[in-house]
């Protein structure tokens, strides 16, 4: 009975992986497109068990990140690292990180017979699957990049995500924790994996330079444990500081790999400091996000036995994905895309207008599909107020996008002279105007859904650069 | 003058409801009105007497509860503030709070302010989506747009409604009825946030306010193309355009 419960269970993996792995081939063939979900919902469909029975075999662990910003940097980054230090990895690279997404990774990379031959699997997990994906992969190691707001009509509110997040680590007896010291809600999670000691990982030093005041998002003015007010010695970003409650003594956690002597130019440079050594870090990207992407990387990295200097020669030489920081030329204006999708993001993607550097052409793209999140308000919690000061460097803002004349709306209450404000829905429009435009130099940020297509157009015509230096934060 | 107090800004600031204080003041100042925006925090001082518009946005459940916490102190100026005119625009969680009570899915009873006859029961699932409404202001009616999400249905007493819903669920999905309005008390279920998306709801505002204190409210007409455009862009979507 037993064998041929198992030799059914190896039929329908079989079936699940031919299907998948003919509906991608045709899928890139025929629609041209990326295939990172429809196989895996049909490998489902055909054996709903044939996510666990992959996953089963990768044989030395499996990692994944999760939290708000930056998980696909940070699992690019972590799968980076494993790969150069010698190891076989599955990774969701695309940012596909549904539980079809995942799914699509491990039967791409099985054998017909439904064997897969990986030392790892570092796979990036929304928010609102990770529950559901987790008790089909059984992870070793979580990784918790941070939490913020972020297409609330989707998940309900963020004590709501942080919410399954926990229950579902509790779930997880043995699991190893990677979390953020500096973001109070992701810290606070340090006792949902029964007993095992959480690694922690932060900035050692005043980074951010934003003092003691609250600025644009914070989400944590209150103890996430006791409900009293929570105090800051500084910010770095967002609700990312140094921070302590004194009525419980909930505090930021002293972490075990914590980044000191930091220079965030438009590269990040620092000292990393672990448990076992220091090393020096130099990033080709900017933006104290990428700063704790790497360090979050890095710390499941040395929890699976790599050495931190090797760790630091490898990040030193990541390449962005997709939509994060990418540049490109077209004859000889420099353009640079970057994909927005929450304020905190947002706002970092925004810090650049505040370093002019000659006149600049703007297109934002707003959709307000079901990846976007349907819900647009957001744009309000977003500080373009920064334009303010700083529009007469930029000769129009583009809106563009499914939500093109709200954006207009939004950067009209924010103090943009109407005349500054052009509403074109359509993006390939938009970005035909972008790049006719007189400007040197253009930013684009663009929604999930709107970035493709904005992408395709610049892919057409334009010379894609490599993204050395570049000077816009990125934003995953 | 007009004194704007936008009360607990960071406990209540889900979906981006501060736009509401930035389109209240912004037309007000396009117009060479002078305002002071007052932020209070929990535990703070504040005069509502010398308010002239109030702002209260919706929180996550653990913020609403540090909330009515706060605000059932301040009450009795509360109510008198608002039997003597004062303009309030209080959005979901913070329309909701105006009323009697609010009943959890486990059947519990937290209780409101009781400023406003309406009480508002937990639903089996969320109502989300973008949402238009008519209303009508000085005898002219309006379509507004915006976006609502919330589990609570509200039921009305003598509260009246603020509009009719045209696409989209309103207080409870159920009436066709969507806010509820008490003296110069608007309340709203929509996000967006709401004023800067319907600037005549704005001005209406701004006017009563101006009224209030016996000052000229009759306002210069502004350039509203850009909001206009977006709110047609909504209502054609959602079948209720023109």
């Amino acid at each position: 009975m037993r064998w041929l419960k198992k030799t059914g269970a190896k039929i329908l993996i079989f079936w699940a992986v031919l299907l998948a792995k003919a509906t991608f081939w045709l899928s890139r063939l025929l629609a041209g497109g990326k295939g990172s979900s429809l196989p895996g919902m049909l490998a489902l469909k055909v054996y709903p068990g044939v996510l666990a029975a992959l996953a089963g075999q990768v044989r030395r662990g499996i990692i994944v990140v999760t939290g708000t910003n930056g998980k696909t940097t940070t699992n690019n980054m972590l799968a980076r690292i494993a790969a150069g230090a010698g190891y076989t990895v599955v990774a969701n690279r695309e940012g596909a990180n549904l539980i079809t997404g995942v799914t699509t990774a491990f039967v791409m990379n099985a054998t017909i017979a439904g064997r897969i031959n990986c030392d790892y699997a570092c796979l990036e997990i929304d928010e609102a699957s990770f529950p559901v994906v987790c008790a089909q992969v059984r992870p070793d190691v979580v990784v918790v990049t941070n939490f913020f707001r972020d297409q609330l009509d989707r998940y309900g509110e963020l004590d709501n995500t942080i919410r399954y997040i926990r229950g579902a680590l509790e779930k997880l007896p043995g699991v190893k924790l990677v979390l953020n010291a500096d973001d109070p809600l992701v810290a606070q999670l340090q006792t949902a994996s029964g007993g095992e000691r959480a690694i922690f990982y932060g900035l050692g030093e005043n980074a951010g330079r934003q003092g003691k005041e609250a600025r644009g998002v914070k989400e944590a003015r209150y103890c996430p444990l006791c409900g009293h007010p929570l105090h800051y010695e500084y910010y770095q970003y967002g609700q990312l500081g140094k921070y302590g409650c004194f009525q419980c003594g909930f505090a930021r956690p002293k972490p075990g790999v914590e980044a000191v002597q930091i220079q965030t130019q438009s590269i990040n440079s620092c000292l990393v400091l672990s448990p076992a050594d220091q090393a020096p870090m130099v990033l080709p990207v900017s933006g104290l996000y990428n700063l704790y992407n790497a360090l979050a990387a890095l710390a499941a990295g040395l929890l699976i036995g790599i050495e931190a200097r090797e760790i630091t020669g490898l990040l030193q030489s990541y390449t962005p994905a997709t939509g994060r920081m990418e540049r490109y030329n077209y004859l000889g204006k420099s353009i640079l895309l970057n994909l927005v999708k929450n304020p905190a993001g947002f706002n970092e993607s925004l810090k650049v207008f505040l370093r002019p550097r000659g006149r600049v052409d703007v297109l934002i793209a707003i959709n307000d599909n079901a990846a976007d999140g349907r819900d647009i308000s957001w744009l309000w919690d977003v500080d373009f107020e920064v334009f303010q000061n700083h529009h007469r460097q930029i000769n129009f803002f583009i809106c563009s996008g499914t939500r093109a004349e709200e954006m207009g709306v939004r950067l009209k209450y924010a103090g943009v002279p109407t005349e500054k404000i052009i509403v074109e829905p359509h993006l390939e429009a938009a970005v035909d105007r972008i790049l006719c435009a007189p400007g040197p130099q253009a930013y684009l940020l663009a929604t999930y859904t709107a970035l493709w297509p904005v992408e395709r157009c610049l892919s057409r015509r334009c010379k894609k650069e490599q993204t050395h230096a570049a000077h816009m934060s990125s934003v995953s | 003058m007009l004194h704007i107090c936008h009360l607990y800004p960071d406990l209540l600031n889900l979906y981006g409801d501060r736009g509401n204080v930035l389109a209240f003041a912004a037309r007000c100042r396009w117009r060479g009105i002078p305002v002071t925006i007052h932020r209070v925090h929990q535990g703070e001082q504040v005069n509502l007497a010398r308010m002239d518009f109030l702002f209260l946005g919706g929180g996550s459940d653990r913020e609403q509860n540090l909330m009515t916490k706060d605000l059932s102190k301040r009450i009795a100026a509360l109510r008198e503030a608002i039997e003597d005119g004062l303009v309030v625009l209080a959005i979901c969680g913070g329309y909701q709070l105006l009323g009697h009570y609010y009943r959890t899915r486990e059947g519990q009873i937290i209780p409101g302010l009781g400023l406003l006859d309406f009480y508002t029961e937990a639903g089996p699932r969320r109502l989300i989506g973008n949402i238009a409404v008519e209303l009508t202001l000085n005898g002219k009616v309006f379509k507004v747009t915006g976006f609502e999400n919330h589990a609570g249905r509200t039921y009305l007493g003598k509260a009246a409604p603020l509009g009719r819903v045209l696409a989209g669920y309103g207080n409870n999905g159920e009436d066709g009825l969507e806010g509820a309005r008490y003296k110069n008390v608007f309340c709203s279920y929509l996000h967006g946030p709401l004023l800067p998306k319907n600037p005549p709801l704005t001005d209406y505002l701004i006017a009563t306010a101006l009224k209030r204190r016996g000052l000229p409210f009759l306002l210069d007409p502004l350039d509203d193309r850009l909001e206009e455009a977006a709110n047609q862009v909504m209502l054609r979507r959602l079948g209720v355009g023109p």
